[in-house]
């Protein structure tokens, strides 16, 4: 009876992970087979010479390239946000905390609740309000998505570092003190570094919603033909959002197959800042263990 | 013996009480450990033991809803300190009053950087001084010739015996003044254990140590002077001339048990 229960516990998890990776892989076939063929410097440049429309002589006006760049300053810029403040609230709750510790926890599970067409609104609400009091000349505009999307990826950080610290074993956790480590020396020096895998999990857990969040930019600063965002203030184009109306308001069959090549290319950039979070993370763990 | 006993005790401990979440750890407890000897506390599971060895370091601050009452005096530095007191700081106190858990914790590091990270945060010695330390650590501990061709090499691939002695020579590089040691050799070989109890009985001329231990064997070969802790309090104190006679030792403090 226990073995056949053992036997069945293993094919069901064997068949769990195998259900996860076909999805995965069913997925990217799919998009492959509508929107490879849409891949190449035209979906990107238009007929925009690459080197004009990068150094940004010429601008793009059929291509992705203005959205490529609206995502990746939004994705940049809400991890620039949300990793500090999130890293720094998680080392709060593992390690600091006093009695506030559980009021605050249901604050973050409350913020991780909030859908993102609620944060959305809050920011549209934000610049109603501001253009009303102190800022008459307010808009939506990139740096308020920016906000909004590190509010909304902010309980991810939080979590993972909070779950990462509170795992080091009761040992590690003495070893800085008895040392005669200061608790800001033992956090910096032992426990964040050895913290630091789990924190990289949440990391990319928040890179991966801000990049593919619509609803909070729909609201909050998007624009279809904006182009290459001119700063902080400026409105801006996204991936997302493009993949969004190209499949909403496509007219011809070509169109759609362009939605799915910008879904392809929205793929590419967040596995790209993937690898590059998880390189970032490499290269602070070896400073902190040289060897392997 | 002709010696001496030194002027003041090492550690003077008195009416000290320590609570957990309101449950009572130590109850009352007073001990006076005298220098350049080995004080052992025995006692059963439970006793309270490892809770006094980080009263006198504070580390039982480190867990929530400690509260202590009494009062610790360390000799450090040839300065009488009260630990309790409230104006000496903790992190001084852990330096000189150096501990070394019953699990070996190396740092997850290399061999050089278990000494690197502490001696450069809480010295701020820079790198020739930290080598010169680690190697006359290692050579305390007779461990410099097994690792020297390895400094560079992760901490956690050293043996079990290996790792504990790398523990107590990061404790020794602080250059403490006391030396804790909480079951230093409970998950060591017989071999082992007998190597790092014959570095004790060498290092006791240069350190005060007051150690935990299970074993009432290793207690009678280290000890100078032996505290039976039990329930929190201290039932028995003994000291060498108790220890001669195992069979005699041994009920006094199966006694207690």
């Amino acid at each position: 009876m226990r073995k056949a229960a053992d036997r069945l516990l293993t094919v069901f998890a064997w068949t769990c992970g195998l259900g996860i990776v076909a999805v995965a892989a069913g997925i990217v076939v799919f998009l492959c087979l509508r929107g490879a063929h849409t891949l190449g410097p035209r979906l990107l440049f238009d007929d925009v010479p690459w080197w004009q429309a990068v150094s940004g002589q010429r601008p793009v006006f059929g291509g992705l390239w203005p959205a490529v760049v609206g995502t990746l300053c939004l994705t940049l810029g809400a991890a620039a946000v949300a990793i500090p403040l999130g890293v720094a609230a998680g080392v709060y709750l593992a390690e600091y905390g006093g009695r506030w510790t559980r009021s605050f926890s249901a604050l973050v599970d409350l913020l991780a609740a909030v859908p993102s067409v609620v944060m959305g609104l809050f920011g549209f609400g934000l610049i109603l309000f501001l253009r009303k009091t102190l800022l008459p000349e307010a808009n939506t505009c990139l740096l308020l998505s920016i906000f909004c999307l590190a509010l909304l990826v902010l309980p991810y950080p939080i979590r993972t570092t909070e779950t990462a610290l509170r795992a080091l074993s009761p040992e590690m956790r003495l070893l800085g003190p008895s040392l005669g480590l200061s608790q800001w020396q033992s956090l910096w020096r032992i426990h964040l570094p050895a913290a630091s895998r789990g924190i990289l999990s949440g990391v990319i857990l928040a890179v991966g919603r801000a990049a593919e969040d619509t609803a909070v930019i729909l609201l909050t600063g998007v624009v279809a033909n904006a182009g290459v965002p001119g700063g902080l203030t400026a409105h801006f184009e996204a991936l997302p959002f493009t993949i969004y109306y190209l499949a909403a308001e496509h007219r011809t069959g070509d169109e759609l197959d362009r939605a799915f090549g910008a879904a392809i290319v929205l793929l590419a950039l967040t596995a790209a800042l993937f690898v590059l979070a998880t390189w970032i993370e490499r290269g602070l763990h070896r400073r902190w263990r040289p060897q392997p | 013996m002709s010696q001496q006993p030194p002027a003041a005790p090492a550690v003077e401990i008195r009416g000290l009480s320590v609570q957990f979440g309101g449950l009572t750890a130590l109850n009352d407890v007073s001990l006076t450990v005298p220098a350049q000897s080995i004080t052992v506390v025995v006692g059963p599971s439970g006793a309270g033991k490892t809770t006094l060895l980080r009263a006198i370091n504070r580390l039982n601050e480190c867990f929530a809803g400690c509260r202590t009452a009494g009062s610790v005096r360390v000799q450090l530095g040839g300065a009488s300190v009260d630990v309790y007191g409230g104006s000496y700081p903790p992190a001084a106190l852990r330096r000189q009053a150096a501990m070394v858990f019953q699990t070996p914790s190396v740092l997850p590091l290399s061999v050089a950087r278990n000494f690197a990270v502490p001696l450069g945060a809480v010295l701020g010695l820079g790198r020739g001084e930290i080598a010169e330390r680690m190697e006359h650590a290692l050579r305390e501990v007779q461990l410099y010739d097994e690792v020297k061709d390895r400094l560079h090499a992760p901490a956690q691939n050293l043996s079990g015996g290996q790792q504990q002695r790398l523990c107590l020579a990061r404790a020794l590089a602080l250059r403490p003044s006391l030396l804790l040691l909480d079951e230093p050799t409970a998950n060591l070989d017989f071999r082992v254990t007998r190597q790092i109890e014959e570095l004790l009985v060498r290092l006791k001329t240069q350190y005060t140590i007051l150690a935990v231990s299970h074993s009432l064997g290793q207690t009678r070969r280290l000890a100078d002077h032996v505290a039976v802790l039990s329930g929190g309090c201290i039932v028995r104190t003994l000291d060498r001339s108790h220890l001669r006679d195992a069979a005699v030792f041994e009920s006094l403090v199966e006694e207690v048990f």
